[in-house]
């Protein structure tokens, strides 16, 4: 009966082939200068489909911020440098080399010769300095400006000669290759029109015809059926070859379905619907992975993710809100020792058993083990103990009365509660447990569940908020996205927002030390300073920093070179090397 | 007839004491976690071990293993009839620490199991069941009070009361109530006590639950009112207040109960989507919403069967006020002819 | 004034009233589109303030009220700002396949609920009116969204149906009955999910109606005339116990478009469900308004045909509900 089902699979698998077959590879030619990936083998043809949590909203790379859409695009282009998400590091992707000048403002980029878009239009540096004026227009509000102006001044552009770009940064900029990754280089050619017209932000959106898009990246659009999925087709003018001097890539087809949830998407994957999927909870991993016996899949836990999961205390200045209720908490919330005290009350062990099925890290930094470029790991990692906190607590002139209540110094009972969003089931459980965690210090706390935007809107808005449980972090390795985070004058400094001055001394030398490894250059120089901003970080407890999923992705045995990374796409990174095995192949890795 | 209406009696009476007394029936605190037990199955009672019968059933303790949990036969717990336990306040009011049973530390009994925190899902399911019964029951009212009023009245009337009252019903039943829920739990304070909840979702089911029960009224009243006999009262001089009560709302009687008992469960089940929205029930208080609303993963529903528990309370509370619906539809019919 | 033009004048009183509240409560709701942004560090507050004013959004309601209205006008009912496109389009692509499984769901119930809910009154208290009543009360207590996912989970472990979607990867290659044969087989499970939970009620309401009506003198004589038993239930007492079925029919019909989206969500049907449970949370609010709108359209129509048909059901209606009394 088994080998039935096989074999019907089989053949409706190679039905599926011949009808699928896209436009087939060019064959690489001395002129193009094409980036040669060593170790990569696999063997040409089949489809791979991935179902995606959402629909994308646009097709267009410079104002997309979804994540989904987002996930599309970066199958469809490419850019300069990029971040290999294996190694963590820069590699040359459209600039096949690069220099800096020693002062580290100067970077001349040497662009790849002949190669094509995917309608086979040739680029070159116009494209490049055409795509970050396109970027860097105030009229097109791309995301990705805010990356491009340092220090309030934007980052010049100019055209050496046809494949030469040179970029000049308005100061020093630590690891500045890395603002290149994810910025997409646009076709002139097909988007100068709508730039010139001022209709930029409706170009590409999912009803342009396939024709009117190209890119640089490993696929293109073949076809959008709305609300269902969107199939990518093989660009044959791609500018990667694999160790035998194939062009890459492997798939004829990529396509991306629409299924709504990720419980959505472990059925149609259990259903052989779709054959991978990019970041799946412990839950339905340790599902699949209990099931094993019944599906064959490749599950890959790749460590803990680079998010950090944390419990923040509301230190806003609320002079200016009508909230005195919360205010007068505020004198806990400041006090050092009630921060350490409930960190010390927090059972991380149990958030990463039951919340995230052992798959996951306990926390007490910002930089936890996935990044392995950059954590401190000096940081200590004490154990849980109720009686610390009691005598931190104690400490700080808190005391208990007769029914176990904890009262503060003027006889209050200390009484809060935790908002966070409904729809995120792991941070809701870890407010259950951190519940429980602190009534062992008579601490009566509430959790309260809100919609995902209701606690955005508290926390970044109305301040109308005691504690939340929240999560950032996850995009990329390098401290510098962190700045936002950790500087006073940071739009993501959340425990106190619009803060004009460092309110204490460590505040202040965070400042200094997050402006500092900035513009340093030298990697071990700039390990020392954030070493001692982590450092900083745990012992002040601006968060109390809980814990960390791993990432954990699935894929059908057939899926070859499946190696997803712990930074976002995740499993599509390395899209370009993925191919169809055969079954015979798929039983020989077994 | 009359052994149907007594099983019935005791079904209702039952289900009700059972949850009245939860504290009492329930062997567990409902909010008490035993993080080592995530999950568990229920506690499986014995009565054979390996050297002979016992008449008082008794448990082993669970174990986690490789392959998941295992009775851990080394010691067997007796389970214990109306014995010491966690402190509980009887109805709200009296401080009490006998339960119906219980099983000695370091045991537990689980009868139904445990959730993904270590919770004793069967007292969880029992404490549930009080708020959760009680404010599907009191949306019940309070949506078929309002919904027979306006229909009832704009059926009575006709005309112009008519198409402005099921132009409301209208306007209410295609209104984005999300965004409403959303702006009201802006407004409200951080923490909502349980008794407050216990309102809110009350209010909120009610105002926007009227507007089905108010058409589903006026399509008969639009037809009871020109029956010959109303006809007739009216004739005679009775006012219209008298005439609704008298002749118009028997006729919808049967409808108002056939909707009460669809409601009811209906109701109970809709605090899965308010507390969504940050309006339901919250941790560590039990509800049969916030119980139903894990089952919603996937994972959970085919991996831990024993989680369907408050599904399955449910479906036992709304086949229990189905029949009282029908009983008293029929006794009711029975005294109007 | 006639009959129909009152309601005409209704419907536009009720459309004008839900798009006001729709905007008033919009304003209530917290949270704006693009506050998922500001959890991402690198994006700056005056990047965000100055996308809200590109797309209008920090205008005032009554600003904002007119521009929308405008645009209705224009028939693009508003602009989605995370799609970048007119409204009407986006809704229009969807509603298509909302329509053809809520039509082909509420056909299926009416022909299940129909039977069944006579046949359980004519029986009762037997066992099929027994077990109408446990399934009925199991179909309404336990929600929908957990119904769907176990029978989802049952498909999926027994491989006996394609789960979600409409159509299949390669339907540009397969003939038209083949295409027809995989649109149906994707439906097939949606279907069930909605009749399922739409059938519950209306079984119930019939039932008790017609029992109401089995009760009372007319039906005795006819009896007592020897009138066959189908001919009696169907031709003269389903008509006297239809009121409440048709006000439910009336929900059924306005329901099309607004009724199936949950179980599209959970399905992943590709119609107006997943668009608009997306935009709701994502406070893509002129495409939630565009779906209340279209929406509201067809509980006016579904609305109007349950109150022909309570007319013609019942002529002594006719009198009350047409004369100044």
């Amino acid at each position: 009966m088994k080998a039935i089902a096989r074999l019907t699979l089989l053949v409706c698998l190679l039905a599926g082939v011949c009808m699928a077959a896209g436009p087939s590879p060019e064959k690489p030619n001395p002129g193009e200068e094409l980036e040669r990936a060593g170790q990569v083998s696999g063997h040409y043809g089949g489809n791979l489909t991935i179902g995606g949590r959402a629909e994308p909203k646009t097709l267009n790379p410079v104002i997309a911020t979804d994540t989904v859409s987002r996930e599309v695009i970066g199958r469809m282009m490419a850019d300069l440098i990029d971040i290999n998400r294996a190694s963590q590091q820069t590699e040359p992707a459209l600039a096949k080399s690069w220099k800096t000048s020693p002062d580290g403002r100067m970077f001349t980029l040497q662009l790849r010769k002949g190669i094509r878009f995917s309608d086979g239009h040739p680029f070159d540096a116009d494209d490049v300095v055409f795509s970050f004026a396109v970027y860097m227009d105030e009229n097109v509000d791309s995301p990705q400006r805010d990356l491009l102006i340092i220090d309030g001044k934007p980052l010049t552009v100019t055209k050496v000669d046809q494949y030469t770009v040179r970029f000049i940064l308005p100061r020093p900029y630590a690891a500045a290759e890395r603002l290149f990754d994810g910025l997409a280089m646009l076709p002139k050619h097909l988007l100068e029109k709508s730039y010139r017209e001022g209709k930029f932000v409706q170009a590409w959106s999912l009803n342009t015809a396939a024709s009117e898009i190209a890119g640089l990246g490993p696929f293109r659009l073949k076809q959008y059926v709305p609300g269902q999925r969107v199939v990518l087709e093989r660009n044959p003018y791609y500018w990667k070859v694999d160790s035998q001097n194939e062009r890459l890539p492997y798939l004829d087809e990529l396509t991306f379905l629409f299924v709504g949830s990720e419980d959505a998407q472990v059925m149609r994957f259990e259903a052989g619907e779709s054959s991978m999927i990019s970041r799946l909870s412990s839950d339905n991993y340790n599902l699949l992975a209990r099931e094993r016996d019944r599906m064959r899949a490749q599950l890959a836990d790749m460590g803990p993710s680079l998010e950090y999961n944390f419990l923040v205390f509301n230190q806003n200045d609320l002079r200016s809100k009508k909230l005195d209720a919360v205010a007068q908490k505020q004198q806990w919330f400041r006090e050092l020792k009630f921060r350490q005290a409930v960190s010390a009350a927090i059972d991380r062990d149990s958030i990463v058993r039951l919340v995230y099925g052992t798959r996951g890290a306990p926390l007490w930094g910002n930089v936890g083990p996935g990044n392995k470029q950059w954590v401190n790991t000096a940081i200590p990692h004490p154990q849980r103990s109720v009686d610390a906190a009691r005598q931190l607590l104690k400490s700080a002139s808190f005391s208990w009365n007769q029914a176990g209540q904890l009262l503060d110094s003027s006889g209050k009972p200390v009484e809060f509660s935790i908002i966070t969003s409904s729809s995120n089931t792991q941070r809701m459980k870890m407010a259950t447990l951190i519940q429980d965690d602190l009534s062992h210090l008579g601490m009566q706390v509430h959790v309260v569940p809100l919609e995902f935007r209701a606690v955005i809107d508290r926390v970044f808005q109305s301040f109308d908020y005691e504690a939340a449980i929240m999560a950032l972090g996850g995009g990329d390795a390098d401290p510098n996205p962190e700045m936002n985070v950790w500087t006073t004058s940071g739009t993501s400094h959340l425990w106190h927002l619009h803060e004009t001055e460092p309110a204490s001394p460590w505040e202040r030398e965070i400042d200094q030390l997050m402006q500092q490894q900035m513009i340093t250059l030298d990697y071990g120089k700039r390990k020392q300073l954030y070493d001692r901003v982590q450092q900083l970080i745990a012992e002040h407890l601006p968060f109390i920093f809980l814990a960390t999923p791993n990432i954990l992705a699935v894929a059908n045995p057939r899926v070859g070179n499946f190696h997803p990374a712990v930074l976002d796409p995740y499993t599509l990174w390395n899209a370009d090397e993925l191919y169809i095995r055969t079954p015979i192949e798929s039983a020989a890795a077994r | 007839m009359r052994a149907k209406t007594a099983s019935l009696i005791v079904a209702l009476v039952g289900l009700h004491l059972t949850l009245l007394l939860a504290g009492f029936v329930a062997p567990c605190d409902p909010g008490a976690q035993d993080r080592d037990l995530p999950y568990a199955p229920p506690t499986r009672l014995h009565f054979v071990d390996a050297s002979s019968w016992h008449l008082r059933p008794f448990v082993y303790r669970w174990s986690a293993g490789p392959d998941g949990y295992f009775e851990n036969k080394r010691q067997s717990f007796p389970v214990h009839f109306l014995t010491g336990g966690p402190a509980y306040k009887l109805l709200g009011i009296f401080e009490a620490k006998w339960h119906l049973f219980g099983v000695d530390e370091p045991a537990r009994i689980a009868l139904l199991g445990t959730d993904g925190f270590g919770r004793d899902e069967f007292s969880r399911v029992l404490s549930g069941g009080q708020i959760s019964v009680a404010a599907g029951i009191a949306a019940t009212l309070l949506a078929l009070l309002a919904g027979s009023i306006f229909g009832i009245v704009a059926g009575y009337y006709g005309r112009l009361t008519d198409e402005s009252l099921m132009g409301a019903t209208e306007l209410f039943l295609s209104l984005p109530w999300l965004y409403f829920l959303l702006g009201v739990r802006a407004f409200l304070p951080l923490h909502l006590s349980p008794a407050r909840t216990f309102l809110l979702l009350t209010c909120v089911i009610g105002l926007i639950g009227w507007a089905r029960p108010a058409r589903l009224v006026r399509g008969i009243v639009l037809s009871a009112r020109s029956r010959n006999y109303v006809l007739a009262a009216r004739s005679f001089g009775g006012s219209d207040v008298y005439l609704m009560w008298r002749h118009i709302l028997p006729e919808v009687l049967g409808l108002l109960l056939t909707q009460a008992a669809l409601l009811v469960p209906r109701y109970i089940a809709a605090e899965v989507t308010l507390s969504f929205f940050g309006l339901g029930v919250n941790e560590p208080v039990a509800s049969w919403g916030n119980m139903l609303s894990t089952l919603q993963q996937y994972s959970v529903l085919v991996s831990y069967a024993w989680l369907l528990a408050p599904a399955a309370a449910m479906v036992v509370t709304s086949v229990i006020y189905s029949i009282l619906a029908d009983t008293l539809h029929s006794r009711l019919e029975f005294r109007s002819t | 004034m006639s009959y129909l033009g009152r309601r005409l004048i209704r419907a536009a009183f009720l459309l004008v009233g839900v798009s006001i509240l729709c905007f008033l409560f919009t304003e209530m709701a917290p949270g704006s589109f693009f506050d998922e942004m500001r959890l991402n560090p690198q994006i700056s507050p005056e990047t965000i303030s100055s996308l809200r004013s590109r797309y209008g959004l920090d205008q005032s309601l009554v600003v904002r009220y007119g521009r929308w209205l405008r645009s209705a006008l224009h028939a693009d009912f508003g602009y989605s700002i995370a799609y970048n496109a007119p409204v009407a389009p986006l809704l229009w692509s969807r509603a298509k396949n909302t329509l053809l499984l809520a039509t082909t769901g509420m056909l299926l119930t009416w022909l299940v609920s129909i039977p069944l809910g006579v046949w359980a009154a004519a029986r009762s208290g037997r066992m099929l009116d027994k077990s109408v009543r446990v399934a009925s009360s199991l179909l309404v207590s336990i929600p929908e969204v957990v119904i769907a996912v176990a029978l989802l989970a049952i498909v999926v472990r027994w491989r006996v149906l394609p789960v979600g979607g409409m159509t299949s990867m390669d339907d540009e290659g397969l003939s038209q009955w083949a295409r027809l044969q995989e649109i149906a087989s994707r439906m097939l499970l949606p279907t069930i999910i909605l009749t399922l939970g739409e059938s519950a009620i209306i079984v119930r309401h019939l039932r008790a109606s017609v029992l109401e009506v089995l009760d009372t003198p007319f039906v005795q004589a006819a009896r007592g005339l020897g009138i066959g038993r189908m001919r009696l239930l169907f031709r003269h007492v389903l008509p006297v116990a239809a009121s409440p079925a048709i006000s439910l029919l009336g929900f059924s019909l306005a329901g099309l478009l607004s009724g199936s989206l949950l179980v599209e969500v959970i399905c992943g049907w590709p119609g107006l469900g997943p668009l608009i449970l997306d935009a709701t949370l994502s406070r893509d609010f002129y495409l939630v308004i565009g779906g209340i709108m279209l929406s509201a359209l067809f509980m006016v129509g579904g609305n109007l045909v349950a109150d022909i048909m309570l007319l013609a059901c019942d002529p002594r209606i006719r009198t009350g509900a047409l004369d100044a009394r």
